[in-house]
């Protein structure tokens, strides 16, 4: 079964860059550990970071089909921060690993504890939809 | 440059979206399907999903001694991720169009475009 683990962060709280060279360098080697486990385990199926919500556009569609860019978030919406695709044989797995995501080291390397959504991924839509 | 397009919407919306005629759904699906195989044709296909609805979905945080702790509990009015398209285009305005055939095949709901960061790619 396939499952997404998104991270979420809320705008005002991204600062991750203003972390501390050693704290960010910490972090980033935890999560490259915990990708490299799932890969080795066979259950990394993607993991992707996001760019900054700064470079974050909202589209949509215009009367004639074209691309109307809106670039305006509001302080508190939360943003996908990065996520993790994991091909795993129960939900309680996936949540072990979200926990262990959670768990990464922040600021001073102490766990952010920050919180992971966990949603099955759909294989196709519906087949009475086809 | 990959970037990645995100399609959100609302408990609201979802089931609004179940109410719509058998036909309006096959035709919406059909237009889906229709990007997604010009998208494989054009070679800028990288990945699309639907995501299980929000009932499904739980949020975890670790604990001191690594245990899981689960939380199910979504307000009704939060948006949520429906579903992405991941894309593989020479620039922005690319991917904007991509998102904006998205949006007019899907009532015009906003489609939220983030290009992926390059150095966690890397790893």
């Amino acid at each position: 079964m396939k499952y997404i683990l998104m991270m979420n962060t809320m705008r005002a709280g991204h600062g991750v860059p203003e972390w501390p060279q050693k704290d960010l360098r910490t972090h980033i080697a935890f999560m490259m550990a915990l990708n490299k486990e799932l890969r080795e385990s066979g259950e990394l199926v993607s993991a992707e970071g996001l760019s900054f919500p700064e470079q974050a556009r909202l589209v949509r569609a215009g009367k004639n089909g074209d691309p109307v860019t809106d670039g305006v978030f509001p302080e508190s919406k939360e943003f996908l921060a990065g996520y993790w695709i994991v091909d795993v044989d129960s939900a309680e797995r996936a949540y072990a690993i979200a926990a262990k995501a959670s768990a990464a080291p922040g600021p001073g390397g102490a766990p952010l504890n920050m919180p992971i959504e966990v949603r099955p991924i759909m294989s196709g839509p519906p087949p009475e939809m086809l | 440059m990959k970037y990645i397009l995100l399609m959100s919407g609302t408990s609201a919306g979802v089931e609004a979206y179940h109410a719509w005629p058998k036909e309006d759904i096959e035709a919406h699906m059909a237009v889906l399907w229709r990007i997604n195989q010009d998208l494989t044709e054009s070679g800028e296909f990288v990945a699309t999903q639907g995501l299980a609805g929000p009932r499904e979905a739980k949020v975890v945080r670790g604990e001191k001694n690594g245990v899981p702790v689960t939380d199910g509990i979504f307000p009704e009015s939060k948006e949520f991720l429906l579903g992405y398209w991941i894309v593989d285009v020479p620039n922005a305005e690319r991917a904007y169009a991509i998102a904006g055939r998205i949006s007019a095949a899907s009532t015009n709901i906003p489609i939220e475009v983030r290009q992926f960061a390059t150095h966690e790619t890397k790893s």
